[in-house]
């Protein structure tokens, strides 16, 4: 890297701290770049400035949004009495691209994870909890990931919720669209005729 | 390639201890094996592939693993994973979750990479077996303690005074002393007031937890005045041993907090 101009090697520097980046791959960023229009390279810089100063925290369901609250929360035809309770915004991002959800979310920003110090102080919780005390709330999704972690996190809001009168549900595990049952694991099995349907 | 940059091939049996996403999909795991002890391996792609690590890789699931690794390699390669017991009733219990955390951490911590401890790996075993089983209940974590005290070489001094070697049942308002990790009668006391004082039949049914076979244990019960200064004595001893409290405690403390308030 020493061959380099100095400038080349501060952006591959800078590169490389990205996650899941080499030096190797920051090399080759870094010189598509320079070889890039400049107008490309500015409008690169000014999204990555434009990220930082604009995005917050919804007041209201913690998701990512450059406005007051986000698109959601200010939707009038989004069911406000129905809550589903994510744990980050990528997982609110792939319950909203199914488009068979139309009611508000949550996002906790994290799961318990007791052996990692993570705990309900760590979580958006409390949060939750004071919306659900002051709005309406009928029902309470909890999509949280079926890892051990995503299930103590919904069981933890299902306790806390427990003498509320609100329904509280809990995303349905199964085989998926598409799959092949010979080479469903053995847990997702058990849970798929667990939870079957009628017909 | 030389005989010495040789990747050898092994399968075993192991509980996932903790792991950590690593990369675009690959997952760092330690596991506590029955033949290898502690393993910490780095599994590559288990994140997207559903066929070589299908839901293995959960806290405390059991499964039987494949690892390659190269002579004075630390981190191995993980191979496959087969899950042979994911504890599906502790995993629906917020309670028996929160226990099972706290006991991998325990051996976790107390445990270095490498060195291979059957008699712990069964204690993990029984144990996790124990909370899937059976109702929850604090004295499962007091003789887990107690039991990995001892199959760790940490094990306390309960059945006699540490400095007169005076049977418990011949002492008199016996104290526990984290430091010196034993009994103290009330005359080598020395009037240090940093001792926690403990009843002899406190003493009495953890030294029995320590012993007594597994499919006997639920029938030790513990009063309140026991169950309070077993985790008193214990929690210390563990935290003076490890010289820090352990995470899941902490979380366990919080939860119990809001939960109360609730």
């Amino acid at each position: 890297m020493t061959g380099y101009a100095a400038p080349i090697r501060r952006l591959i520097q800078e590169l490389s701290r990205f996650p899941g980046v080499g030096e190797k791959t920051a090399t080759r960023l870094a010189l598509h770049i320079l070889t890039a229009a400049e107008e490309d390279a500015r409008r690169l810089a000014e999204s990555i400035i434009e990220v930082k100063q604009k995005i917050r925290l919804c007041p209201i369901c913690f998701n990512l949004t450059d406005k007051e609250r986000c698109d959601i929360c200010r939707d009038a035809t989004r069911d406000k009495e129905a809550i589903c309770v994510v744990s980050d915004p990528d997982s609110l991002v792939a319950v909203e691209e199914s488009g068979s959800f139309q009611g508000t979310y949550h996002v906790l920003h994290g799961l318990l994870s007791p052996i990692d110090g993570i705990g309900p102080e760590s979580l958006r919780l409390q949060e939750l909890l004071d919306r659900i005390s002051h709005d309406s709330v009928r029902e309470v999704i909890l999509a949280t990931n079926p890892s051990v972690q995503g299930e103590s996190t919904a069981l933890l809001i299902a306790k806390l919720l427990h003498d509320k009168d609100i329904t509280i549900t809990r995303i349905a595990l199964g085989v998926p669209v598409g799959g092949d049952l010979k080479y469903t694991d053995k847990m997702t099995m058990a849970k798929a005729i667990e939870f079957r349907r009628g017909m | 390639m030389t005989k010495g940059h040789r990747r050898t091939t092994y399968k075993t049996t192991g509980f996932v201890l903790r792991f950590i996403d690593y990369g675009e999909s690959d997952r760092i795991v330690t596991f506590y094996t029955n033949d290898y002890g502690k393993v910490k391996g780095i599994a590559k792609g288990a994140r997207r592939s559903k066929k070589r690590f299908a839901n293995a890789i959960e806290l405390f699931s059991c499964s039987t693993i494949i690892f390659s690794k190269k002579p004075r390699q630390e981190l191995v390669l993980i191979e496959n994973c087969d899950v042979i017991n994911h504890y599906p009733d502790i995993r629906t219990d917020l309670e028996k979750t929160l226990t099972a955390s706290y006991l991998i951490e325990l051996i976790d911590q107390f445990t270095v990479e490498g060195k291979r401890n059957l008699q712990l790996f069964r204690l993990l075993k029984d144990f996790l077996e124990l909370i899937n089983n059976s109702d929850y209940s604090e004295e499962i974590i007091r003789f887990f303690e107690i039991r990995l005290l001892k199959h760790t070489g940490y094990e306390p001094v309960l059945e006699r005074c540490i400095v007169c070697n005076m049977p418990i049942d011949r002492t008199e308002n016996p104290f526990f002393n984290p430091k010196n990790g034993g009994i103290q009668c009330v005359k080598c006391r020395h009037n240090d007031f940093s001792f926690i004082p403990v009843s002899i039949g406190t003493v009495k049914m953890l030294l029995m937890g320590k012993e007594i076979e597994i499919d006997r244990i639920h029938r030790l019960i513990l009063s309140k005045k026991s169950l309070k200064e077993s985790r008193e004595i214990l929690g210390s001893f563990i935290r003076h041993t490890l010289g820090k409290e352990l995470k899941s405690l902490q979380v366990l403390n919080q939860i119990k907090r809001m939960t109360v308030q609730s």
